[in-house]
């Protein structure tokens, strides 16, 4: 470059925009993105910046999506859209009369992907191995386990060491490794099982990159004719706008979203095959009482403070409408066959939003006004109350602040604090709170877990030790009794009896207090796939990361028609 | 030489002050290591399988000074540990994904600015007053004083989801695999291409105006007039005389830049969905994965110092007063 002729900057600039400019026209021919190839669909379950190639389908928290149902199969899937078990590498199962044992009958046509047979080797193996690895039992199977035993080929029996028909869900939902590539894995919890061998509709690693991989079919998939598609995509993405911007451009066909305003923003785009369900059938997200902190120890305080509260706004303005308020026994819809609300209304809905009941309540508890225009403590002593959040949980956050202005509304003295997720939880653990926002866990279609986690003495530990659940510490014998008979029974009009008695001591005691159902976020683009669960068949569960269970949905897609556009 | 060593004793020193600050961070903040972990599971793992969790992970409750001395033991022989949000993969592996894509983007993006910053602030400076001098500072400026995320999102929207020019996310097409073939290489420019115009525009007001403020300076210096008087050419007294000085406190600010390059270009690697680190340190921040942010941390402190090392060495080919 010259610098000393007479228009030096200008000229440098104009070769500048000319690189520039060729640069662009060499650049922007090259092949363009949306090259989408038929019978492949595109899924984003989970968002993430890179992936690790990880297929091992025991750490199902860290593996891969696909891992568990597309890859590695269950017995037993539960289809939480229908309320019932769909029989899956078992064709069938049974309890013994005393249901000590579970018998699996197993299909006789299932090969592995090298091209074994699969049988009740392959299954007695992988409950074995449960055992010898703790890490791998992250549901704790064989807390409640006797003994694994196969009888002949196609057969198993699983003996319990005394009745405990909730663990069908987390038995039938194990999924089967095969014994000849599992057998010589010197640490299977360190395993990473990049080269998967399943009996799944999608075995086939076709290419793994740190920002996509891809899954092909099974050509010799268990179920005639299926799977239908070709490969599953699954791309990476880091963050909510990124996805939602993809979805919309049409190049992800199924995807697990928050999209605000979803129905102007996304379906009304091509409502014709813009579709999503959120099913409400999440761990209701609750606000704990601290029962071992005075007053929260006093039911009559306990209510209070639920009808307090306003669960219609925050379900309008910290979900965005995406839920429902949750009914006062916390069941959400994955109990729905146990929802009853006769017995709502005969011990009396202490969800219902009801400030001038919270009010005489309070005083007849005793917290009656005092003279700086909030309640105090019976003996006159100022009563603050601290409602506990994570830091940065915007939706609970909000929420929280909604809590926090009910009280007041009623004279409680309450602000909304946020932790850090780990000072947050420990606090929660140990038992150092008032009032606490957090989640609860279901565990299964059975009330048994949801409701022993919430009311079971066995689950109460004193102030200061780390309680995993029940972080209210409640515990009642009237529960121990009820949740000691539904362990031991599989008969529905039992179970339903037992359940609707759960749901009385709930309602009596109000031992937490349940604010709104967590939403399964899914949402699907129809137009190059077809077959997925609409709001008018819903067969199944859309969320895609809810594993396996999305594999009733995955088995059932198709490419569309040519031409149906 | 003298000056070279002694900075390198400094920067020892500094380092063994960061990876031993490093490794309390973690351990000072509220909540165990191991309540992370639960944090991930959200209580869906049963206390029993959590415990054995904790063992593989290597939390222990053995004294500070026990943990301290295998955590340097470790980091010597190039051991991070697991990474808890990948697990079973080793941190090392980990940040390997991410560490080229952000020395490719976040570096490329850091010198073209800091080239065509500097080149633009000698050439207003020296023509001051002219029509680039109007313009162009100003006008840099003004663009970088944007909200960079939402630049970011308008480049993107514009020319990416609108337009279709660029490619919306990711590093390469989804259709290929690494290689040294043009078609790829082709590719990973087009990719990179709307996040580094980003980072340029965000940040190439910040030299321009830097370096045409010290050239402006340097040019009412006697040497200056002096080398002029001698009959120098004009383009010789601009480079070799004004801009060479300039050039320093400019080369320390580009020491600096080209550091925190490894601890990347957060928001546009978010934005463009680019596989890059600094990605992946907010995404550990965000799944509390200790062993992810300290081996992040650490690499991001190794390349601030050694970028300086070299801005070191720059200086006493540049600055011949450091060279006694």
């Amino acid at each position: 470059m010259d610098f000393r002729s007479k228009l030096p900057a200008r000229r440098v600039l104009w070769r500048a925009i000319l690189l520039l400019l060729s640069f662009l026209t060499v650049v922007g021919c090259s092949r363009s993105e949306s090259a989408h190839e038929r019978g492949v669909v595109v899924v984003v379950p989970t968002q993430s910046a890179t992936w690790i190639r990880h297929f091992n389908p025991f750490l199902f928290s860290q593996a891969r999506w696909g891992t568990v149902g597309a890859i590695y199969e269950p017995l037993l899937i539960y289809n939480s859209a229908q309320g019932k078990y769909v029989p899956w590498l078992a064709e069938r199962y049974g309890w013994s009369a005393d249901n000590l044992t579970l018998t699996f009958d197993l299909r006789r046509n299932v090969r592995w992907s090298d091209g074994q047979p699969f049988t009740a080797r392959d299954v007695v193996f992988t409950f074995e191995l449960l055992k010898k690895y703790k890490a791998l039992d992250q549901n704790a199977i064989w807390v409640k386990l006797r003994a694994v035993e196969q009888r002949g080929d196609f057969q198993v029996l699983v003996h319990f060491k005394e009745p405990f028909v909730p663990a069908l869900f987390f038995v039938g939902e194990s999924p089967i490794v095969s014994e000849h590539a599992w057998k010589d894995v010197k640490d299977p919890i360190t395993f990473r099982d990049e080269n998967p061998i399943g009996t799944g509709p999608f075995t086939r690693v076709k290419s793994f990159k740190t920002q996509v991989y891809e899954l092909g079919k099974n050509p010799d998939y268990w179920q005639p004719g299926k799977p239908k598609l070709e490969a599953v995509r699954v791309p990476a993405f880091p963050g909510n706008e990124q996805t939602s911007l993809a979805m919309l451009r049409g190049e992800i066909d199924w995807a697990a979203l928050f999209i605000p305003a979803i129905d102007r923003i996304f379906v009304d785009k091509d409502p014709e095959h813009h579709g999503y369900q959120f099913a409400k059938v999440e761990g209701t997200v609750m606000l704990y009482p601290n029962h071992l902190h005075a007053p929260y120890g006093d039911v009559r305080v306990r209510k209070a403070i639920s009808h307090a509260i306003d669960r219609q706004l925050i379900v309008r303005i910290a979900m965005q409408g995406y839920t429902d308020p949750a009914p006062a026994t916390g069941l959400t819809d994955l109990y729905a066959k146990y929802k009853d609300p006769s017995i709502i209304e005969e011990v009396g809905d202490f969800n219902k939003h009801d400030p001038t009941r919270a009010k005489a309540l309070l005083d007849e508890a005793g917290l009656t006004m005092g003279p700086e225009g909030f309640r105090t403590h019976p003996d006159g002593s100022p009563w603050t109350v601290d409602v506990n959040c994570v830091a940065g949980w915007s939706d609970w956050i909000i929420a929280g602040q909604i809590i926090a202005k009910n009280l007041q509304a009623v004279g409680i003295n309450a602000t909304l604090h946020t932790y850090d997720f780990g000072a947050w939880f420990q606090r929660l653990q140990t038992g150092d709170f008032d009032l606490s926002i957090s989640w609860s866990t279901t565990g299964g279609p059975s009330l048994y877990t949801y409701y022993h986690r919430q009311m079971s003495t066995e689950t109460v530990r004193p102030l200061g030790e780390a309680a995993e659940y029940n972080w209210q510490r409640f515990g009642s014998k009237r529960a121990d009794e009820l949740l000691a008979a539904l362990a031991k029974t599989n008969d529905l009009a039992e179970e339903k009896h037992l359940a609707r008695e759960l749901q009385r001591v709930f309602l009596e005691n109000a031992p937490a207090l349940p604010l709104f159902p967590g939403p399964a976020w899914g949402e699907y683009v129809s137009t190059r796939i077809t077959g997925f669960p609409t709001q008018e068949n819903p067969y199944a569960a859309l969320a895609p990361y809810k594993q396996p269970g999305y594999l009733l949905t995955l088995i059932e897609l198709e490419p569309r028609a040519k031409g149906t556009h | 030489m003298r000056f070279l060593l002694r900075r390198l004793g400094f920067y020892l020193l500094a380092a063994w002050v960061s990876l031993t600050l490093n490794f309390l961070i973690p351990r000072l903040a509220p909540g165990d290591a191991s309540s992370a972990l639960q944090a991930r599971f959200q209580g869906r793992l049963e206390p029993s399988a959590l415990a054995a969790m904790k063992e593989v992970f290597g939390y222990t409750d053995a004294p500070l000074w026990q943990q301290y001395s295998s955590y340097v033991n470790n980091l010597l022989h190039g051991e991070f540990g697991v990474s808890v949000a990948y697990f079973p993969a080793p941190v090392t592996e980990v940040i390997g994904s991410a560490l080229l894509w952000t020395l490719f983007l976040a570096g490329a993006s850091v010198v073209i600015s800091f080239v065509l910053g500097s080149l633009l602030g000698i050439l207003s400076a020296w023509k001051r007053g002219g029509w680039l001098d109007s313009i162009a500072p100003p006008a840099f400026i003004f663009l970088g004083a944007f909200p960079y995320f939402w630049m970011a999102m308008l480049l993107l929207f514009t020319f990416g989801f609108v337009g279709g020019w660029f490619p919306v996310r990711h590093a390469y097409s989804d259709h290929l695999t690494i290689g040294w073939n043009a078609e790829f290489l082709l590719s990973a420019v087009h990719h990179a291409f709307l996040p580094a115009v980003s980072i340029v525009i965000a940040s190439l007001g910040g030299w321009l105006l830097g370096m045409r403020n010290t050239m402006i300076g340097i040019l009412a210096e006697d040497y200056i007039t002096m080398a002029q008087a001698k009959g120098l050419s004009p383009r010789r007294v601009m480079v070799h005389y004004a801009a060479r000085n300039a050039l320093l406190p400019n080369i320390t600010g580009f020491g600096m830049a080209l550091g925190f390059v490894l601890s990347g270009s957060l928001l546009t690697e978010i934005v463009f969905s680019y596989p890059g680190q600094g990605y992946l340190l907010y995404q550990a921040v965000k799944s509390q994965d200790f062993p992810l942010m300290q081996g992040l941390f650490l690499s991001i402190t190794a390349a601030v110092l050694a970028a300086n090392w070299l801005v070191d060495i720059a200086y006493v080919f540049l600055d011949p007063r450091t060279r006694r």
